[in-house]
């Protein structure tokens, strides 16, 4: 009697040890291939696409403002790649600062993307809500890259700073923030490719997709910078030039 | 052989628990024995972040809360405004003075119980423990740090580099490990042995005034000084002034109906942090309950309660020595938050 217990605990035992564990045994399935992609980032001024770059004066094609930039920098993150079929591959902890200043983080790499063809790319421009109330982050997100405010905590979502003789110091700095209500700078979206262009990942190809920001859309509804070349705080002014800067954003090509 | 099957099913038993207890079994709050979150308190809302709470971290977040290294010109550090006989509020002063003779605009509050907070700042403006000390480094007039000057410095030091590896194995002095050790040493400061607190558990008694004191307390105060912690840490105007310089709330939401309400402070070990209000314009716990008796000023954002306070001239003695319940004679005097 004794003996037939222990054996059925015994076996109950390590039937309990497999049943609870399972997700360390699971049969390989066949093995699902990935590639790599490259996300491409240029900057365009206006609707004319002229070049932008910073320390240079541009005129504002609808201001008329003559603006310097020294500064122009951004949050991008959770990046998706969407299938016709609406699924998608969300890059896991994706988060990254796009410098105008430093060539390198207008290319980002991204790696162990499910092999498949793509139609769209899904971005969030700004921080999600999640990562700017969970305490001190890493990498792209350490406060020390000084995209943090301190004294409101929140991400600076954009950053741009720079000369003008139509502000009236001389100077601007436009700072938005802000991650939650209805001043929230932090805007997703969908761009899909253009004239049924496909990006198509594998582990022999690394294809990549250009993407246009255009600096001069910040100003569309907001306009020159004479009314106001500070700001640094969340408000519907903030949310105004989110909107048309962050809306401006548009895949341009991709290479396969 | 009945042996051998008892042992091999215990076997088996111990390593399906082993096997599965990261994810099947909770962790115990605050990751640690090594603070005792109070039994009669809520569930605090920090509980030591992603990063492991032990000794070293609260040792190193120790060192570097009383290290001047923090400020530009090593002159000041967080121990300087938040001094442990004050319930690590300033010694006596309105508004605290930090680098260069730099006068700040709010009063520094005492600290205690913050891992309850949700919100930091007579604003709320900081939404995180972990992130606090970002703001009084790098403010102009308190330490005018930048922080990755701060870290270069920690990283070149003579003992930093060994004390954070001990706090923090495998990870890098960074801001991360910097504002994380910081968190783990405030959140060790709890406050939760007043006399108060005895009577609560049923180890004191409280005087026959005192007694009369909680009463009045209780059906004047604690609406918005709610115990244990002695606020409901909501914002409110208080009806200091019609005027106020400090927009105080609306800075933080933009929200005119925000203007002039501030953080309710706790009122623990309230006999110990004075001066009071926001800016440190009070100066006694007694001018503070006349205020409360007769001289709220009708703000437009006035907090409604503020009208219905009423306490006679006998009571307000018995509330003053209530409030003095409140202090913590062993948290002031710990060794473990004492400057090393």
């Amino acid at each position: 009697m004794n003996k037939l217990f222990f054996k059925a605990t015994l076996v109950l035992g390590i039937a309990l040890l497999f049943a609870a564990c399972t997700k360390e045994t699971e049969a390989p399935v066949a093995k699902a291939t990935t590639g790599s992609v490259n996300l491409e980032f240029e900057y365009e001024w206006g609707a004319s696409a002229a070049p932008f770059s910073l320390h240079q004066n541009l005129v504002h094609p609808m201001t008329g403002d003559t603006l310097m930039f020294h500064k122009f920098k951004q949050y991008i993150s959770n990046i998706r790649f969407i299938k016709p079929d609406g699924t998608g591959y969300e890059v896991p902890e994706s988060y990254y600062i796009l410098d105008a200043d430093n060539a390198e983080s207008l290319e980002i790499g991204i790696e162990n993307v499910p092999s498949g063809d793509y139609t769209a790319l899904e971005i969030v421009f700004g921080v999600d809500s999640t990562r700017n109330v969970s305490g001190a982050q890493e990498g792209a997100l350490d406060p020390a890259n000084g995209m943090f405010w301190s004294w409101n905590s929140g991400y600076i979502m954009v950053m741009a700073e720079g000369m003008s003789p139509n502000a009236s110091n001389g100077t601007f700095a436009f700072h938005l923030g802000g991650f939650s209500g209805e001043n929230s700078v932090v805007i997703k979206r969908n761009l899909s490719f253009h004239n049924g262009e496909v990006l198509t990942t594998n582990p022999n190809a690394t294809p990549t997709v250009h993407l246009m920001l255009n600096p001069a859309s910040m100003f569309h509804s907001y306009g020159s910078v004479s009314t106001g070349a500070n700001m640094h705080m969340p408000g519907p002014k903030a949310r105004m030039m989110a909107v048309d800067y962050h809306g401006a954003a548009r895949v341009d090509h991709i290479h396969p | 052989m009945n042996r051998f099957l008892s042992s091999a099913a215990v076997l088996a038993a111990c390593f399906f628990f082993l096997a599965c207890d990261k994810g099947e079994l909770e962790e115990p709050i605050g990751n640690a024995p090594l603070l005792n979150f109070p039994k009669d308190f809520p569930d605090p809302v920090y509980t030591g972040g992603d990063l492991p709470l032990t000794a070293a971290s609260i040792e190193l977040g120790k060192r570097l809360f009383f290290d001047p290294i923090l400020s530009v010109d090593s002159s000041i550090s967080c121990g300087a405004c938040h001094a442990q006989v004050h319930a690590f509020a300033d010694h006596s002063k309105a508004l605290s003075t930090g680098v260069k003779g730099r006068i700040g605009t709010r009063n520094a509050p005492g600290l205690a119980n913050l891992a309850w907070y949700p919100s930091f700042m007579h604003d709320g403006g900081i939404n995180h423990l972990e992130v606090l000390p970002l703001a009084p480094i790098t403010a102009e007039f308190e330490m005018d740090e930048d922080i990755n000057v701060l870290l270069d410095k920690l990283r070149r030091h003579e003992t930093y580099p060994a004390k954070f590896s001990k706090a923090f194995p495998s990870k890098e002095i960074s801001s991360k490990t910097l504002f994380v050790a910081l968190a783990h040493f405030q959140m060790s400061l709890i406050s939760d042995q007043s006399k108060f607190d005895r009577v609560q558990r049923g180890q004191e008694a409280f005087s026959d005034l005192e007694a009369r004191g909680f009463e009045v307390f209780t059906a004047n105060c604690a609406s918005c000084h709610e115990p244990p912690l002695f606020t409901d840490f909501s914002f409110s105007n208080n009806g200091l002034s019609v005027q106020y310089q400090d927009a105080g709330r609306a800075l933080i939401t933009q929200n005119t109906a925000d203007s002039a309400l501030f953080k309710v402070p706790s009122l623990r070990n309230a006999q110990l942090t004075y001066p009071y209000m926001h800016d440190g314009s009070i100066y006694s716990l007694s001018s503070v309950l006349d205020h409360y008796i007769s001289g709220v000023q009708e703000h437009r954002n006035l907090d409604p309660r503020m009208r219905e306070v009423n306490i006679s001239a006998d009571d307000k003695e018995a509330v003053l020595a209530f409030i003095k319940t409140l202090t913590d004679y062993q948290f002031i005097s710990n060794p473990k938050h004492a400057e090393p």
